[in-house]
């Protein structure tokens, strides 16, 4: 009885392309909005802003990135670690060359840089297609990685090969760097994030959306009907990997404060991509429940065994763990291969018709 | 200046290299195809599992690390070489059967990506387990054969790497004649067509899956082998499916003479690219220039090394 | 060899929208179509029959420039046309459906009916990220256009279901839905009643003739069921092994030796 959309008629296009048709699930957005930039930064303590919520805004990001890709139209990748790393360099080059510049204006730069580096490892698409161009987005990933590694030029020069974020600020508050609070990190991260999240969200419910669709779904019909499946294509692997880039910026400046090529392996690639595989591919809110559970199951699995009380060895605990975790990732996918989002949608379905079962 | 330089580095100065030392040049192409056959192996397991069950086996390299610490493991406990071969065949099958079991069977009719990032879970799960049950250390694999050159007509060779490629030639020969002469073999072949087709004229489609399985799991085992005998046992093996990658979208992803030879231009490939090219881009490009080398080639032949052209239809 | 029919001129002068002349197409050593010609009238229905095989669908992905023809030329709205591009074929008004259908399935019967419009719809990347303004207004002003399209197919009620849970004959319909909202000047139908039931096919009848009545749309199409195409088809062109072997009126074509001899697979000896 809560939740159903009786009633609620639309007279006008304008109001049954909103966002949200449905006036509870607007409500129930603009709650949770309401709590991550009001309670949150208020009730949670450090480590939970800084090794929970941070991470997971972040990858939300990057996982609505390559949804865009992946899930919208339909060009597997491999490379969102390399795309990341492609962010979080450029920004370091470009904050360091002109400080004064607004740290947020060089993220998006830095996210504008990689978009066009997407576009380049975005080519081989035109000829080939699914596992194939899967493999070829891995150059991507080892090329970027190894030529961030080699050429000292992207690290200043420095001895330790790393990039650290330095101090700036943002209408006087310092917003980067370690003299930046948690607080102020979390809540500019979440600014973006939801900016480029209800964007995304634009993107996909118009015409280019409908454009990645039809390419996804079927590439010759597309064609047909007049959409350029290449440029399609392109423009996909250009916002994908902008969005991916600023969410590199975003880990090093706004979370880690320095990282290593290291820090964009391809581990992450992977986890990104569990991320909407599990969230739901081509869903948006997907992209956040998958970024969810992928960050959240490996702090459960290192507490889970103290929470029992059971103690080994670290890196016996170390290798469970990662057991875990793939059994974990099968199980979710025999369970549900199709992900959270679909997962909430019946739960949406039993809502409407509760307390009936039918 | 630079610009000259440069392209002495890039045309001239290797050129000179080759043409200078031909001796030299036989043996970095014959190491180049030495180190190919092995990505060949581990090429062909992916091959294998991709035709029968159409699933992309990220857990490939897992799978070849998991049978090796099995085998180094069993020589550990003090079974004798033979033993330990066999009880690790043994570890594989049953492995086969509790992947059918416990995953293929439940992610039939999925989409490809689905079982692939299901495979990538059990790359996870693999590594974690085998390495609870073995530890992590890096365990030498000494197998008795010896690490020695030799020299004929002039070029250096190396004993072991010469036993590894014959293994290798010897697995893929075995390979083939089962698949053409025998009756799994040709069911094999009738799943990799068509899975409803060859369901409904009666072939077990489970069963054909453990023994794909299970035959990638051997090739994995003998990859395992010769990489650990190489450079010991230890999680990095599980890193040359990242490989054996590039040598598929070479070769294609259902040919097994294309991983065959993809991984012999591969293995070529980068090892003349390493040590002729490289003063230009100063080393450590084995990680990636495998995968360029493959993408620069399928700009040209989109369909691979042996596929057919593709004619769209609609 | 049967001598293919010279098509008749009727009496009154039509304009001829699309003339193709001596077009040949092989694959590799497979020949699709060799010097076949004929020409589609501005406002008619115009169909295209033969056996299975006798390359109907490659004429019509020719006609919209997804296969180029090795030999011949292809006059389109009086210009004559060199290597085309579907994307070219379809922004000058070409627009089909398929034998075997091709919606995307992931998406709402709204959403593929949209796709239609997508070369209509010109706002940059930043306002549709936007959301607002001008992009906003083009993505209703479309919307409208959808909306009539999905009121004259009488499909209001699957407007938002995924079209791969429809059932064929409805999959059929969207997908003319989506053919249609690009307002074609020449509709490319390719087995537009196949495996349909009588009732269907009867909708699927009446929504041809309304659409080339109501709004001028010159159609092609190829089907099997010569009932259907004898009554609705102003002229038929009959293709058999990649060669014309009639062309007329369905009363002529009927009449044709050629044409029954090659449906009931009469040999002749030469």
């Amino acid at each position: 009885m809560l939740y159903r959309e009786t009633g609620q008629f639309k007279i006008s296009y304008a109001a049954d392309q909103s966002v949200f048709p449905i006036a509870q699930d607007r409500w129930f957005v603009s709650l949770i909005i309401v709590i991550a930039i009001f309670v949150i930064p208020v009730l949670a303590s450090e480590y939970l802003l800084q090794a929970v919520m941070i991470p997971l805004l972040i990858f939300s990001l990057a996982a609505i990135g390559l949804n865009l890709l992946v899930g919208y139209a339909g060009q597997l990748s491999l490379g969102t670690g390399g795309f990341m790393a492609v962010g979080a360099y450029m920004t370091y080059k470009l904050t360091t060359a002109f400080p004064d510049i607004n740290i947020i204006i060089v993220f998006l730069l830095a996210g504008l840089i990689a978009a066009f580096v997407g576009l380049i490892f975005g080519i081989p698409s035109l000829r080939i297609k699914g596992f194939y161009l899967a493999v070829a987005t891995l150059a991507s990933q080892f090329f970027l990685l190894w030529m961030f590694n080699k050429v000292a030029w992207f690290y200043n020069y420095n001895s330790s090969g790393t990039i650290t974020a330095p101090p700036r600020e943002m209408f006087g508050v310092v917003i980067t760097g370690p003299m930046a609070s948690a607080e102020t990190r979390y809540l500019v991260t979440l600014f973006i994030v939801i900016i480029f999240a209800f964007i995304a969200k634009n993107l996909v419910r118009g015409r280019l959306g409908r454009s990645w669709m039809a390419v996804r779904d079927m590439d010759i019909a597309a064609e047909i009907i007049g959409i350029r499946p290449f440029q399609t294509k392109l423009i996909a692997f250009a916002v994908s990997s902008f969005y991916c880039g600023l969410a590199g910026a975003m880990m090093v400046f706004l979370w880690l404060g320095s990282a290593e090529t290291e820090a964009f392996s391809i581990n992450e690639s992977f986890n990104v991509l569990f991320m909407i595989i599990i969230g739901g591919l081509g869903s948006i809110l997907g992209s956040f429940l998958g970024a969810t559970f992928i960050v959240g199951l490996p702090i459960f699995l290192t507490n889970a065994p103290q929470l029992v009380g059971l103690s080994m060895p670290i890196d016996m605990q170390k290798h469970i763990e990662i057991m875990m975790f793939g059994s974990l990732i099968i199980f979710f996918l025999i369970v549900e291969p199709h992900g959270l989002a679909r997962l909430l949608q019946i739960l949406k379905e039993k809502l409407r018709l509760w307390p009936f079962p039918y | 200046m630079e610009i000259i330089s440069f392209l002495n580095l890039v045309f001239v100065n290797p050129l000179v290299e080759i043409f200078s030392y031909p001796i030299f040049f036989a043996e970095v192409v014959i190491s180049g195809l030495l180190t190919g056959v092995m990505y060949s192996l581990v090429a062909l397991g992916f091959v294998l599992i991709f035709k029968a069950s159409g699933v992309f086996n990220f857990a490939q390299g897992a799978m070849v690390l998991f049978a090796a610490l099995n085998l180094v493991g069993f020589i550990e406990q003090g079974f004798p070489i033979w033993l330990a071969l066999l009880l690790t065949i043994i570890v594989m099958i049953i492995l086969a059967f509790l992947i059918e079991r416990f995953m293929l069977r439940h992610l039939i009719n999925q989409e490809d990506i689905i079982l692939f990032m299901a495979t990538i879970g059990l790359t996870f799960l693999l590594q974690g387990f085998g390495e609870t049950l073995w530890g992590s250390n890096v365990k030498p694999l000494d197998l008795g054969i010896p690490n020695q050159s030799f020299e004929v007509a002039g070029l250096l060779l190396n004993e072991f790497d010469l036993f590894a490629a014959g293994s290798g030639a010897i697995l893929v020969g075995v390979l083939a004649v089962f698949f053409h002469y025998t009756r799994i073999g040709r069911a094999l072949r009738a799943v990799a067509d068509d899975h409803q087709a060859a369901m409904a004229v009666g072939i077990p489609l489970k069963t054909i899956w453990i023994i794909v399985w299970s035959v990638a799991g051997f090739v994995g085992l003998v990859a395992g082998i010769m990489w650990g005998a190489k450079s010991g046992v230890q999680f990095s093996l599980s890193l040359i499916a990242l490989k054996a990658l590039p040598v598929l979208i070479l070769g294609g992803f259902t040919s097994v003479p294309g991983a065959i030879v993809g991984g012999l231009i591969i293995g070529v490939g980068e090892k003349i690219a390493e040590i002729y090219w490289r003063p230009l881009v100063g080393g450590a490009i084995e990680n990636w220039f495998a995968y360029v080398l493959a993408l620069a080639f399928l700009l040209f032949r989109p369909q691979g090394l042996f596929g057919e052209r593709i004619i769209e239809r609609v | 060899m049967i001598e293919a029919e010279s098509a008749p001129i009727q009496g009154e002068h039509k304009e001829v929208l699309l003339d193709i002349a001596e077009v040949s197409l092989a694959f590799g050593g497979v020949q699709a179509l060799s010097d076949v010609s004929f020409d589609i009238y501005k406002g008619e229905i115009r169909a295209i029959i033969g056996p299975n095989g006798a390359g109907k669908s490659s004429m019509l992905n020719v006609i919209n420039g997804f296969y180029h023809p090795q030999k011949g030329t292809i006059k389109y709205k009086e210009e004559v046309r060199k290597k085309m591009s579907p994307h070219k074929a379809a922004s000058q008004g070409i627009s089909r459906t398929f034998q075997n259908i091709a919606l995307f399935k992931g998406m709402t019967t709204l959403d593929n009916i949209m796709t239609g419009r997508i070369l209509k719809m010109r706002r940059g990347l930043l306002w549709q990220a936007l959301y607002w303004g001008p992009a906003r207004n083009e993505e209703i002003i479309n919307r409208e256009i959808a909306e009539q399209v999905i009121d004259f197919l009488e499909i209001e009620a699957i407007r938002k279901t995924p079209v791969g849970k429809l059932p064929y004959g409805l999959q059929k319909r969207v997908e003319l839905g989506r053919a249609l909202a690009a307002k074609p000047d020449l509709l490319l139908l390719d087995e537009p009643m196949a495996g349909m039931n009588v009732e269907e096919k009867e909708d699927m009848c009446r929504f041809i003739i309304d659409v080339n009545e109501e709004f001028g749309t010159t159609i092609a199409l190829i089907e099997h069921d010569m009932g259907v195409v004898m009554d609705l088809s102003d002229r038929v062109v009959v293709l058999n092994y990649g060669r014309k072997i009639a062309d007329g009126t369905p009363d002529q074509v009927r009449a044709n030796q050629g044409v029954i001899d090659a449906y009931l697979g009469v040999s002749h000896s030469n």
